[in-house]
């Protein structure tokens, strides 16, 4: 049922089944010791976030006194002040929702759409369109740094939202999701709606793409996170500061465009925040997205 | 046969708009761009803070007004790489901060304008920051200002360790042996920045540097380099001298606020960090001591560029021409530290700033950066060796920087 | 054990077959629908790989775009200028090596990492699988930016990684500032006959110091961020195992280490390989975090190649040479995908001595 690819981890949820063992036992002692090394290593997991959180309301001179302390000592606004009304954050936030939400629906709509084509549209050239698309996942994202500049340059999309947004709004690894998951829908319902005379496009969008929401989600989560999380690609494609999103800005950020001194406060701040979106939308779909990735798990 | 021609003119049409798109840059040579007076300026900015932000800005305000030129200010995150992207998208700022050690390529690809040979004050400027922004005899821009090396000293640490206003060092020797005494638990003597651009403060007072004065001859291997490294590795391995690095801080002046410095070699830019970072530090400046061939230090200029593919030169030209006049630079100076880089701005200064006067006096023998066009990258390499001195022989090293350098003069 | 299978009936095939109408509609539609991809990647990945290698080829100087006049044919000249001497390519060398350690030293760890972590959270009688995969798995979530940030932060000098290793006694190393090379356990400089001698400006000396303290940091956060992910691909990987073949293993006699290496791990290789190539092609293009955090320092050592184009472009404005920096880049990338590839490929099977048991 499933078809794991490359890049992209298995889609549909697995279920399994878990036979009993009456003759096998596991030791209580191999147990427990499973259990610490389990919480040790979640621990050293979830710590650097709680020190990132907990610095945010720390002061300088505190950050750099008691680093592991997840106690304040004095409790400090003065780092989201400095944040919110001495920074570009604001624009910078704003900028990345604005890109965020534009890629997620783009990627959602052409995907599915080349998605579908690809899965049930016969046309001459197909296989041709899908070897491309496994060649292009292929290209490590480096090369293309400097030409994506030119090309945008061009263009002439050097410096606006198009210029930021455009480029990212396909991917081939959604389409391959897509693909996948279209393959696996039966085809009598399609069947039964072309015999009907309804065309392509009508059958795509009324009949196909609502059942595909497992698939839909994995593409809007995916999307969310790798726009969210870009970095290379706004580099290069503008530097107008009205326009920066959040992980320019917060590169910047970190290598002291703010200030001259060491003032991690704000800089973790900055990190803390533009991490929380993402996590949000992690923590709503996690479920599924650790259902989707990696195989449901009866618990 | 349809699908054919689908897939035929689907492809076309991509690589059409594509070329047509490019096609743009067809035709287009290194002549400078249409001109429209009046156009609005853009002016592009390194800015070392809010303080040097604001008084830009203010100044081209004041321009625009009188001008009637609108214009704006922008800071840049990133200035090397947001001017190349500039001028390879043919849309660069018309007015920007360019460093002596990025004129030559610039210069040498046909993104700037050499407008300096025009200018009305060009006798005003001081001859070795007019070398340095000069390529191929043509002035390319006017230095904004200049910056020299001196030598800060805590005056707390100084008193403490017994010392008066007398034993200030004159020598090479001296500094030693002060820097000896200045080090005690977490102080070392002296800290500076483990690089070129803090090292060279020395090499100079040897008699070398890295190039000479016009940037046409590679001197790195000269006997006065080796010297002066040999006597900075010779300080490190006892320990009266360290590296920012050693100490943890990012810079000299960070290890002198944090009081792990009783003395550090800085430029003037220190006095707005210690007083916005570290207020509490209570210092004096003096000349560096004199080397084996005298006295010497390195200078940092920057120039105002302005690119050739500007639509408005005429306006770029006088905005500049009033940024480099004597009120502005003293105005720019008070907000943010640096020194005009006009001579006769020069005694209103030491006025103004009594007690930095030794910054201003090393303008008479202080040396430049190399600025021809790749240095930069041959300088990163340099400071990768310099930055393990203890370990590293000054002769080798310095040996491997003049090929480099060498390889650079065609 | 994980195959997928595409199913689409001759039946159906047929039945499209009598359609001609549709068929036509269906090409069409085929085209309109993939035709956006196609234009967005076509010109945003197509064409840009298109144009870095006329400028890799060229003597573009970085002003106005490289297809106007001016801008010359050069041949081979910028690769050769990575293997000729001299600056150029001693920086090519040293990210190189740099990254060639990263790659070797991040890929085993992680992947043992991740499996190790998927074994622990798939074992009999653990509550709480859900938490503990969500713990593993949240660091893949964030930004590299953001945890470049935190990682500033732990690392710094008064940082928490050094604050532990107080606990313990020792003192921690200025971590992102600390140039030296690991495997030189402190020494300063080599034997002569390592010195001496080198590739791409780079002694062997060098060459055998491995990853710098900076870059070893470096190589935490890159183990931290992605572990979550593939010890997802793992889990999958081991619920898709039948028991079955476990249990008359262990009826059979073999020890749990021998069930493990001969029974389980055997099936787990497909899941190994694509960890061990999405791993290496993730670490070979190593970029956000350098530009975030170190820019290439200190004293190069977390130079790696993508950087260096980057830096050699828009820094030194050597477009060609950048250019041809990436794309030496993309060949030593497919190299290692396609090197694991071989090694792991299937072998003939073992004839395994426990088949003798049923009796």
């Amino acid at each position: 049922m499933t078809t794991p690819t490359p890049v992209v981890t298995p889609v549909a949820a697995l279920v399994v089944r878990r036979h009993s063992r009456p003759g096998l036992r596991r030791s209580g002692l191999a147990t427990l010791v499973t259990y610490v090394v389990l919480v040790g290593l979640a621990l050293v997991y979830i710590f650097p976030f709680l020190i990132n959180v907990v610095t945010m309301v720390k002061t300088d001179a505190d950050a750099a006194a008691n680093p592991l302390s997840l106690v304040p000592d004095p409790w400090s606004w003065a780092a989201l002040h400095r944040l919110f009304l001495n920074s570009d954050f604001p624009t910078w936030f704003k900028n990345s929702i604005i890109i965020t939400v534009a890629v997620t629906l783009g990627r959602v709509f052409f995907d599915s759409l080349a998605g579908y084509a690809l899965a049930r549209l016969p046309f001459r050239g197909r296989s041709v369109v899908f070897a491309g698309l496994v060649a292009v996942m292929a290209v490590p994202g480096v090369v293309l740094l400097i030409p994506k500049f030119l090309v945008v340059n061009q263009l002439g999309m050097f410096n606006s939202y198009s210029g930021l947004i455009i480029p990212l709004l396909a991917d081939a690894a959604g389409v391959f999701i897509m693909k996948n998951f279209f393959e696996s829908i039966p085809e009598s319902v399609e069947e039964a709606a072309r015999i009907d005379g309804a065309g392509a496009f009508r059958v795509f969008w009324s009949i196909v793409l609502p059942m595909a929401t497992p698939a839909v989600v994995t593409i809007i989560i995916l999307s969310f996170q790798g726009s969210w999380n870009e970095l290379g690609h706004f580099i290069v494609a503008a530097n107008d500061p009205s326009l920066t999103p959040l992980t320019k800005g917060v590169a910047q950020l970190a290598s002291g465009a703010l200030s001259a001194g060491s003032q991690y406060p704000v800089k973790l701040a900055a990190g803390a925040l533009m991490t929380i979106p993402v996590a949000v939308v992690f923590f709503i779909f996690q479920r599924r997205i650790l259902n989707a990735a990696g195989g449901a798990v009866k618990e | 046969m349809k699908t054919h021609r689908w897939a035929a003119v689907m492809a076309a049409a991509s690589l059409t708009f594509a070329l047509t798109a490019c096609g743009s840059g067809f035709g287009s040579s290194a002549s400078s761009a249409s001109q429209t007076p009046g156009k609005p300026l853009t002016i592009l900015i390194g800015s070392s803070g809010d303080a040097e932000t604001t008084a830009v800005k203010d100044a081209v305000a004041a321009w625009s007004a009188k001008s009637g030129v609108q214009a704006t200010v922008r800071t840049a995150s990133n200035l090397n790489q947001e001017l190349a992207q500039g001028f390879a998208a043919k849309t660069p700022p018309d007015v920007f901060y360019l460093s002596a050690d990025a004129v030559a390529g610039y210069a040498a690809n046909g993104s700037l304008l050499a407008y300096g040979d025009a200018l009305s004050n060009k006798a005003d400027f001081y001859d070795s920051l007019v070398k340095n922004f000069t390529y191929k005899d043509k002035l390319y821009c006017a230095p904004k200002d200049f910056s020299t090396l001196q030598l800060v000293i805590n005056t707390d640490l100084w008193t403490k360790a017994g010392l008066t206003d007398a034993d200030v060092p004159t020598t090479w020797d001296q500094l030693s042996a002060v820097s000896k005494k200045l080090t005690s638990g977490t102080t070392t003597g002296l800290v500076m920045s483990g690089e070129y651009a803090r090292f060279g403060a020395f090499m100079v007072a040897a008699g070398g540097n890295l190039m000479n004065d016009t940037s046409t001859a590679a001197t790195a291997n000269s006997a006065g380099n080796v010297q002066a490294l040999q006597y900075i590795k010779d300080n490190l391995a006892a320990g009266d001298f360290k590296t920012a690095a050693d100490v943890g801080a990012g810079w000299g002046g960070e290890a002198f606020g944090k009081g792990l410095a009783a003395m550090t070699v800085e430029g003037n830019w220190i006095t707005g960090g210690l007083k916005s970072d570290y207020p509490n530090i209570k210092y004096k400046v003096v000349e560096l001591p004199a080397g084996p061939s005298g006295k010497g230090t390195l200078q940092f200029t920057n120039c105002w560029g302005i690119a050739a593919d500007s639509q408005n030169t005429e306006g770029a030209k006088a905005l500049v021409a009033q940024l480099t006049t004597t009120d502005q630079q003293m105005a720019f100076s008070k907000a943010f530290g640096v020194m005009p880089s006009i001579k006769s701005a020069a005694d209103a200064w030491k006025t103004a700033n009594p007690t930095l006067v030794p910054f201003i006096n090393g303008a008479s023998y202080a040396k430049g950066v190399p600025t021809v066009a790749g240095s930069a990258a041959v300088v990163t390499d340099l400071n990768q060796k310099l930055a393990q001195l203890r370990s590293q022989d000054p002769a080798t090293v310095l040996a491997a920087t003049q090929t480099n350098l060498q390889a650079l003069i065609k | 054990m994980s195959t997928g299978t595409v199913t689409t009936t001759p039946a159906v095939s047929a039945r499209r077959r009598h359609h001609g109408g549709i068929r036509k509609r269906d090409a069409t539609a085929g085209w309109l629908f993939t035709a956006p991809v196609i234009i967005i990647l076509g010109l945003f990945l197509f064409i840009p790989v298109l144009m870095a290698l006329w400028v890799s080829v060229s003597d573009w100087t970085g002003r106005g775009g490289p297809l106007s006049g001016g801008v010359n044919f050069v041949g081979l000249d910028n690769y050769k200028a990575l293997v000729a001497g001299g600056l150029t390519t001693s920086d090519f060398g040293i990210a190189l090596k740099n990254n060639l350690w990263y790659v070797v030293l991040v890929v085993p760890l992680q992947t043992i990492l991740s499996l190790l972590l998927a074994l622990l959270v798939n074992r009999e009688g653990i509550k709480a699988r859900g938490a503990f995969r969500t713990a593993y798995y949240f660091p893949s979530v964030t930004s590299t930016v953001a945890i470049t940030v935190l990682w500033l932060f732990l690392f710094s000098t008064t940082g928490a990684i050094n604050k532990v290793i107080s606990f313990f006694g020792g003192r921690g190393p200025n971590w992102f500032n600390d140039p030296s090379a690991i495997f030189h356990f402190g020494a300063t400089t080599g034997p002569a006959w390592l010195t001496s001698g080198g590739a791409l400006g780079v002694t062997w000396w060098d060459w055998l110091g491995g990853p710098s303290v900076a870059m070893s940091a470096m190589m935490a956060m890159a183990i931290f961020t992605t572990s979550g992910t593939f010890m997802l691909l793992f889990l999958a990987a081991l619920q898709n195992l039948s028991p079955d073949v476990d249990e008359a293993a262990e009826v059979d006699g073999a020890t749990g280490l021998q069930r493990w290496w001969y029974v389980t791990l055997p099936q787990l290789r497909p899941t190994v390989f694509t960890v061990v190539t999405l791993g290496t092609i993730g670490c070979w293009q190593v970029f956000d975090q350098i530009y975030t955090a170190t820019q290439g320092g200190p004293a190069k050592t977390t130079l790696t190649p993508a950087y260096l184009s980057y830096s050699a472009s828009f820094g030194s404005q050597q477009w060609g040479v950048g250019a041809a920096i990436a794309f030496v880049l993309f060949f030593i990338i497919i190299l290692f995908t396609l090197v694991p590839r071989w090694l792991l490929r299937e072998r003939k099977p073992r004839q395994f001595r426990i088949r003798k048991a049923t009796s």
